[in-house]
This record gives C-alpha cells, structure tokens and sequence, in this order.
C-alpha cells in the first residue's frame, strides 16, 4: 500500500502552507475562529439534541427548532471544518501521527452519519410526533448520540496539542 | 431568591476556576517546573513555526557524548514582539538556552530564555511556566 507520508510532507512543504505556519497573524487567526465557529456550531446542534432528548423547548414542535436553526448550523459548521482543513495543511504529518486526532476525526465522522441518518430517516417521518414533547426513541437516541459524538470529538480536539502517546 | 444565589455562586465559582491564559498547551501537562536547565550548544534547526516553534541543539554530555534537545519556543508572534527574527537563527552557531526538563522525553525542554554568541538576550517561553517571562530560577 502507498504511504500517505509523502503526499502530507509534499503539503507541508508548499509555500502558502509554510507561509502560513510561520505567520504571525494568519495562523492565530486561523485558530481563533476555528475555536469561535466549533462554539458556535456545538452550541447550536446541543439545543437541538436537548429538545430531541426531550430536556429543553419541549412546547415548540421539532419542525420549528430544526427550521431555525438549521441555517446557522450550516453557516456555522462550512467555517469552522474549512478553518480546520487549513490547520491541518499547515501541519500534515503532525496531526497523522496524533492518535488523538485520528480519534477526533471517527467521532466527527459518526457525528455527522448519526445526523445524516437521523435526517434522512427518521426526521422525514416526523409529521405524527413533530410536537410531541417527548418524540419517539429513535429520534430521542439520536438526540443523545448527537451530544455523546460531538462531545467526544471536542474533547479530543481539545487534547491534541497534549499528545500522550506518541 | 434561592435560585437567584444559586446562580450567582455558580457564575463566582466559575470565574475562580478560570486560569491565567495559557498557551497552547498547559506548561505542566509537558514540563517539570522544578527542573530547570541550562543549555550550552549547537544549534542544529530552529523551527520557526505556530503553534509554537522549536530549538533543535545539540550539547556535550561531560563524557563527551553529544545530546540532542528540542526545546519549546512561543509563537512567532510572540519571538518577534521579544525582538527575535527568524534570520536570527543560523543552522550551526552556538546558543544558550535556559529553560524546563521535559517529564515524559529525556531530550525534551521548554524553552524560557535564548542568548546569543555576543550576549544578546531574548525571552523565548510561552505563557504558563513558573517566573513568566523572568529566567529559570
């Protein structure tokens, strides 16, 4: 099998990816708003998991929360994984030899099936529980794997730059 | 009422918890602040690189035997507000670095003051160490 290695190395090499490592503003900049839109985008999808889950806007019907609040998941969510490709390319190798970021990478991976599931499944049958405080289990358990995965993947996110285990 | 006080110790208790900014890792999750060190080498590579940069040097163990460092700079932000430019680093000359032992990596050190051949000074750790922004003591 091919190694990635050299293609990561090839990345890191290039010239906006080590202008941008050795930047004073860009790379801080980077970061910084890829921290500010991960807050934003978390923040946005747990109160939807809280009213699947049943904890939270109980009296508004499902239908309401997803339509408000879909867009700026969305408007959120397109910034903060195209600012994280970014701080990838600036450091390839570094992060595919973090185990830690691989973790973060699974769990943001099953995030996103649990949700495209729960959206292409079972949200599209929702028209008997839309407003129902406590929705059906399927819906509720996604709700709850929603704010378990995204959880985990900000947690290993966060212990990155600790890398244990190298 | 109750739950008004309840709040407010929540917010207070929160913001006791709050810690000095830290860089981009906490300093002990890494370092030994009780093991400080000081450095006189070669320096092999610098890596002037976010988050933080890097000293590669190399010194002579008392036998003889030539050890080789990596030492933990600030950001590049930070080194050029100290007054250190990236072509102030060239592949091979001697340095002095003072800083922190590592816990897990033997070869391992944080970084807190850089002085060239010729004396100058500069003050090259992150936030988060003991004595900031002062040399090891």
């Amino acid at each position: 099998m091919p190694s990635i290695v050299p293609t990561f190395a090839w990345l890191e090499g290039l010239a906006w990816t080590t202008a941008l490592r050795e930047s004073p503003y860009g790379y801080p900049l980077i970061e910084t708003s890829h921290l500010a839109f991960i807050v934003l985008f978390a923040g946005l999808v747990i109160m939807m998991d809280l009213r699947l889950v049943g904890l939270a806007f109980t009296h508004a019907p499902l239908a309401v929360i997803q339509r408000r609040l879909f867009p700026w998941q969305m408007a959120t969510f397109v910034p903060s994984t195209a600012t994280g490709i970014l701080l990838f390319c600036v450091d390839p190798l570094r992060y595919y030899r973090n185990v830690l970021f691989l973790a973060k990478l699974v769990f943001l991976a099953l995030a996103g099936l649990n949700a495209l599931a729960f959206h292409l499944k079972t949200y599209r049958r929702a028209e008997g529980w839309d407003e129902d405080p406590q929705v059906i289990t399927t819906a509720r358990l996604a709700g709850a794997a929603s704010l378990l995965l995204w959880s985990l993947t900000i947690v290993c996110s966060r212990l990155i730059p600790n890398n244990w285990f190298k | 009422m109750k739950t008004k006080i309840f709040l407010m110790l929540l917010v207070a208790a929160a913001l006791c918890a709050v810690q000095p900014a830290h860089a981009h890792h906490a300093f002990a999750a890494q370092y030994d602040p009780t093991k400080p060190l000081t450095l006189n080498g070669i320096v092999t590579r610098m890596e002037w690189a976010n988050p933080h940069g890097w000293i590669y040097m190399d010194t002579k163990e008392p036998g003889g035997k030539v050890k080789h460092w990596m030492n933990e700079t600030a950001a590049p932000s930070q080194l050029s507000r100290h007054g250190l430019k990236k072509a102030d680093f060239v592949d091979g000359m001697t340095a002095t670095v003072k800083g922190y032992q590592g816990k897990a990596d033997p070869g391992l050190a944080n970084g807190r003051t850089l002085v060239l051949k010729g004396g100058r000074s500069f003050y090259i750790g992150s936030v988060g160490g003991p004595n900031d922004g002062a040399e090891p003591k």
